[in-house]
């Protein structure tokens, strides 16, 4: 089992210069202590527009001071958005491979194409289209990164012959993982070589199914890069303490606050009928398992928040399911004191993640890392 | 934490339509023909229209929708809706700004069962094949002209429908009272389709929504469907936060 940290970067109002600063150089200094404590992951969304949920909208460069304070932990570039309004593709492979320079090769690319109206129509994209421009450009990515030339002509953009520079650090490419919240992407992600980048808290019956889907049919695809990335990530919130109750009650804050913040966002399928978009993807997701931002039931099972026997369990069991990796939401409008993210940090380090050996990660961990 | 309507309707009770009671008997609505666009708008002209317990959706918008209820126990009727888009605690709404309806007993019946904002107009359905048009007239002046232009057949369950929140006075705990009440029809799809939203005409003043101005197209949708008016299941504190003040009035139907 390998741990990660998530980050949305969420920043309650009001916004001030320094309050944007503070938080951004709080979740650096969780960076650099999770590197030094044996985190394997950070990662990092891209998100536009979604006031107070996720300020995240340069994470290319929120992960390039990552990479530069830090020795070991892996940079998770995720999810890059696959729809030519937001990003070119060309852009998306120079970057990439810049930063898995900067990082000496310790970049995962996560792929995926928005699931808001909020940031689709701020940057007047077709939703129709998404799925589709998508697929094209993480069939370009690898073949970008490790051809000397490239030319492409395609649906959704096109190139004449260039060289794209620079190039990886990692050879043949870094590992390519697809974000899965919608119901099918996971078999997306199995049929094209891809890792699975769970960012929905479903409960474990859920979760599982989607994995045994996964797992099957990985094992017959077509991968659109050089090598197979058979990882399966999941997002969990986490708050370890001492004390079981304190530890729970500090989570549920945690984990009530984030999914309340998504109540304002418009998920796509809310406002444009687009059989791209069946699913209602996460943001209901959240929004049913939050009641109100005080909100004392909760929610989905498995969370990560108690003493560290509590979350040793709920560890175990995501194992169990065959989860390689869980990636951790540390905190939502920084309704946790960072001292207590730090302490908190510290006593997973220390007392959970010894029961946890580290496995050789199926094909990425030689190709990749 | 999310922003919150700045409306009080507690200090304009008289404005509001009034409810005898919370026991409204639920209406079918067969073979309807729902027309909806879906339009941004600039949040400065929204946040004053909002309740105070409520969410805006970011961003902000509105959605027009007229439509042609050929069966109703009033007769039939063509209904033409303003709401604007937004969230009741977490939950998508459209909370009902203004409303008109083609029969004065429809109208009394909306206004005095359901708490809607509603005048009695001319409304006009139309069906084209190249277009579908909505228009809507209050004291002979037009105050809406739409259309969905270039209709393309999409599957129903492409197509999502909000619930409604209005608000109206009503008997609760004894006190006739300010309130929000939840509206949430059921749909059974027979013919959807989605098209560009298009809007000649909108008099916003005369939808109780006077600063607001539309912005960019979204998409609209027109659907033919079985649907109601249902029972009152919820009613809110319009001043308190939804997850605080919500009353289940009584039980969700067997099919919820």
């Amino acid at each position: 089992m390998k741990f990660g940290l998530f980050y949305e970067i969420s920043i309650p109002r009001p916004w001030t210069p320094e309050k944007e600063r503070t938080v951004y150089n709080n979740c650096l200094e969780q960076v650099k202590l999770a590197d030094e404590l044996g985190f394997d992951h950070v990662w990092a969304v891209e998100h536009h527009f979604l006031e107070e949920y996720s300020h995240c909208s340069a994470p290319e460069l929120f992960l390039t001071a990552c990479a530069v304070l830090t020795k070991r932990i892996q940079v998770g570039h995720g999810i890059v958005v696959c729809v030519p309004e937001f990003n070119h593709p060309i852009k998306i492979a120079e970057r990439t491979a810049t930063l898995d320079l900067l990082s000496g090769g310790r970049l995962h690319v996560g792929t995926g194409r928005s699931a808001t109206w909020t940031e689709l129509g701020g940057f007047g994209a077709n939703p129709d289209t998404t799925k589709k421009s998508w697929d094209e450009f993480v069939r370009c990515l690898p073949k970008m990164w490790m051809q000397e030339t490239f030319s492409y002509q395609g649906e959704f953009w096109s190139m004449p012959e260039r060289t794209i520079l620079p190039k990886p650090y990692q050879k043949p490419h870094p590992p390519m993982w697809v974000a899965v919240t919608s119901p099918g992407t996971e078999i997306d992600a199995a049929d094209r070589g891809l890792g699975s980048l769970g960012l929905s808290f479903a409960g474990f019956e859920e979760q599982e199914k989607k994995i045994k889907e996964y797992r099957r049919r990985i094992q017959n695809c077509e991968p659109v890069g050089a090598f197979i990335n058979e990882q399966v990530a999941t997002t969990n919130f986490l708050f370890c303490h001492e004390d079981e109750k304190t530890g729970v009650e500090m989570g549920k804050k945690l984990g009530n606050t984030f999914n309340y913040l998504a109540t304002q966002l418009i998920s796509t399928r809310e406002v444009y009928s687009s059989p791209s978009y069946q699913s209602l993807g996460l943001l209901p997701a959240l929004r049913r398992a939050a009641t109100g931002p005080d909100a004392n039931e909760q929610q989905t099972e498995g969370m990560a928040y108690g003493d560290p026997a509590r979350i040793i369990r709920a560890v175990k069991k995501w194992e169990s399911l065959g989860v390689d990796c869980i990636n951790f939401i540390l905190n939502a409008n920084e309704v946790v004191p960072q001292d207590q993210v730090m302490a908190s940090l510290r006593l997973f380090a220390k007392e959970v993640m010894p029961h946890f050996a580290k496995k050789p990660g199926h094909v990425a961990a030689a190709a990749g890392e | 934490m999310p922003l919150y309507g700045s409306l009080d309707i507690t200090q304009s009770p008289a404005r509001l339509p009034t409810l005898a009671n919370l026991d409204t008997e639920a209406w079918t609505l067969p073979k309807a023909e729902m027309m909806q666009l879906l339009i941004e708008v600039p949040r400065t002209t929204t946040e004053a229209l909002l309740p105070k317990a409520m969410h805006p959706a970011l961003p902000s918008y509105v959605i027009l929708a007229v439509t042609k209820y050929p069966e109703s126990p009033v007769g039939p009727f063509n209904l033409a809706v303003l709401r604007l888009g937004s969230r009741a605690g977490v939950h998508p709404r459209g909370f009902l700004l203004g409303a008109v309806a083609s029969s004065s007993a429809a109208a009394e019946a909306l206004r005095t069962r359901w708490g809607f904002p509603i005048d009695v107009g001319e409304v006009k359905f139309v069906r084209r094949h190249d277009r579908i048009i909505g228009t809507a007239k209050k004291d002979g002046k037009t105050i809406l002209d739409c259309a969905l232009v270039d209709p393309q057949p999409v599957a129903g369950n492409d197509v999502q429908y909000i619930n409604w929140v209005t608000a109206a006075n009503a008997p609760l705990d004894g006190q006739t009272q300010p309130m929000l009440i939840q509206v949430d029809p059921k749909y059974t799809f027979y013919k959807s389709e989605r098209g560009k939203p298009q809007v000649s005409a909108f008099d916003a003043a005369a939808w109780h929504a006077p600063n607001v101005t539309l912005a960019d197209p979204i998409i609209g949708t027109c659907c033919t469907v079985d649907t109601d008016l249902p029972r009152i299941r919820f009613v809110m504190d319009p001043l308190k936060p939804v997850f605080q003040g919500t009353r289940r009035i009584r039980e969700s139907r067997a099919d919820e």
